[in-house]
């Protein structure tokens, strides 16, 4: 008797992590607030100036969703002890079936981090509007899912390691620049009216590297981590 | 004379040679005496970048082979490529205050992903740091060199997709601006750092090769010999009976 296939397999994993949030709420309950109280503070921070607050409200809410998003990515590795591990290698899972279910779990939920922080930063920054919704929400799924990619890898990296608190987000921080930078640049071409082609395909390159890279090393990953 | 110091003593004297042709390169109307500052600048991120790439491959023979000789050679080549990294970044700076004025732009993309490059990298340096068994280190920062070095294309192009303060690419294209004699002391000086980058390396290696054997040594000492509960039985005793 054969197992799940691949998808299988991942979609079990991610009906998994999805689970496990369901039952603790951290993404909802603790990191959506947080990522809006920093979006409160900034302006604070910075002072009233509208002008410049409407200006920088677009790269605000790139950062907040870059430095929060991460906390939703690591999320999943944080409730995995090294038994759970053992147990997916005893059942036969698929390492790169498990890298894909937690890639597709986080990108769902980082996607409900974005939904609800997107129209947060538009009330409390008025930026200026812009044309091309459909674009935008393009950005914002490719900015999920290269997040997703990158946190799930360096979960991957940093698993089971005392230091791996502070050590993963040194690891994603910098590696999520280009997503920052195609997201932020895509915005200011729509916001000037010039060409997203330049942008938009280095979030389409950076993704679907992250995506090869993280499929083919998750086997390694794997015996790394027992 | 051993193999490092010799390596040490012709990159020394690559620097030298290095030095003189900036020397006497000509100067850059505009910015003067602090065109030569470019001769180190230029050398060192073009080595960062070749560090890099051989930490990528070294990484991918690793996870393919599980030869530890890849292993010392990626993480040699990260600590030689973090300190050209962090050269190349004080030498902008140092030439940025006079001629841009400013130390820091932040709107320039080369350096912004340069910055970032080197921090991906001081991670990379921190993880290796944090696992202690061998093997596990080995294929983790294989991993890591490998989806890292995906800044560093990144870097290099950075100044085309983003309108940015920084030189484009000036040396590496068909109509290259660049004056024969100043090609010739970037070159030259290329040259020399990637004699430094090889000293550097052979020493390097040398030095993980031997904590590695200084590993094995302390685990081989700490490890209990099978059966060492078992004591051995008191034969005298049994001949008394």
């Amino acid at each position: 008797m054969s197992g799940p296939s691949f998808w299988g397999q991942a979609y079990e994993i991610g009906l998994k992590d999805l689970r496990v949030e369901g039952r603790t709420g951290e993404v909802l309950n603790i990191t959506i607030p947080f990522g809006a109280v920093a979006l409160l503070l900034i302006p604070l921070a910075i002072g009233t100036d509208r002008p410049l607050i409407a200006s920088i409200g677009p790269g605000m809410f790139w950062v907040v969703t870059l430095l929060f998003g991460m906390l939703v990515t690591f999320r999943q590795s944080a409730t995995e002890s090294s038994a759970n591990r053992e147990m997916m290698v005893l059942l036969g899972v698929d390492p790169a079936a498990q890298f894909a279910g937690r890639v597709v779990a986080s990108v769902l939920l980082l996607l409900v981090f974005e939904g609800v922080l997107a129209p947060a930063t538009i009330i409390l920054y008025n930026p200026d509007p812009v044309e091309g919704w459909a674009i935008l929400i393009l950005v914002l799924l490719l900015m999920a899912v290269g997040l997703a990619l990158i946190g799930t890898l360096a979960s991957g990296i940093t698993a089971g390691l005392r230091s791996r608190n502070t050590l993963a987000p040194l690891l994603v921080a910098p590696l999520a620049l280009p997503l920052l930078v195609g997201a932020s640049q895509t915005y200011e071409a729509l916001a000037q009216k010039s060409s997203i082609l330049t942008p938009i395909l280095l979030l389409l390159a950076v993704v679907l590297g992250l995506a090869v890279v993280g499929v083919l090393t998750a086997r390694f990953l794997e015996e790394a981590s027992r | 004379m051993n193999r490092h110091r010799i390596l040490g003593l012709i990159a020394l004297a690559a620097v030298l040679v290095g030095f003189y042709f900036g020397g006497q390169a000509p100067l850059d109307q505009l910015q003067g005496d602090y065109t030569r500052i470019m001769y180190v600048h230029v050398p060192s991120a073009w080595l960062a970048y070749l560090s890099f790439l051989v930490t990528f491959a070294a990484s991918i023979l690793w996870l393919a082979r599980r030869k530890p000789v890849y292993d010392r050679i990626a993480e040699s080549s990260v600590s030689v490529g973090v300190f050209f990294t962090a050269l190349a970044l004080m030498t902008g700076m140092i030439w940025g205050y006079p001629v841009w004025g400013t130390f820091w732009d932040w709107g320039d993309a080369r350096m912004m992903t340069t910055a970032l490059m080197f921090f991906v990298y001081l991670g990379y340096l921190a993880l290796r740091r944090s696992i202690p068994d061998p093997a596990m280190r080995a294929t983790r920062s294989a991993v890591l060199g490998i989806v890292a070095f995906f800044l560093v294309p990144l870097s290099y192009v950075s100044v085309i997709i983003v309108r940015t303060l920084h030189q484009g690419i000036t040396v590496v294209r068909p109509d290259s601006p660049i004056d024969g004699e100043i090609l010739l002391a970037l070159l030259s000086n290329v040259g020399a750092f990637t004699v430094v980058y090889l000293a550097f390396m052979s020493v390097k290696t040398a030095i993980a090769r031997g904590e590695e054997q200084l590993e094995e040594q302390s685990a081989a000492a700490d490890a209990t010999p099978a059966g060492a509960a078992i004591t051995a039985p008191n034969l005298e005793k049994v001949r008394d009976v």
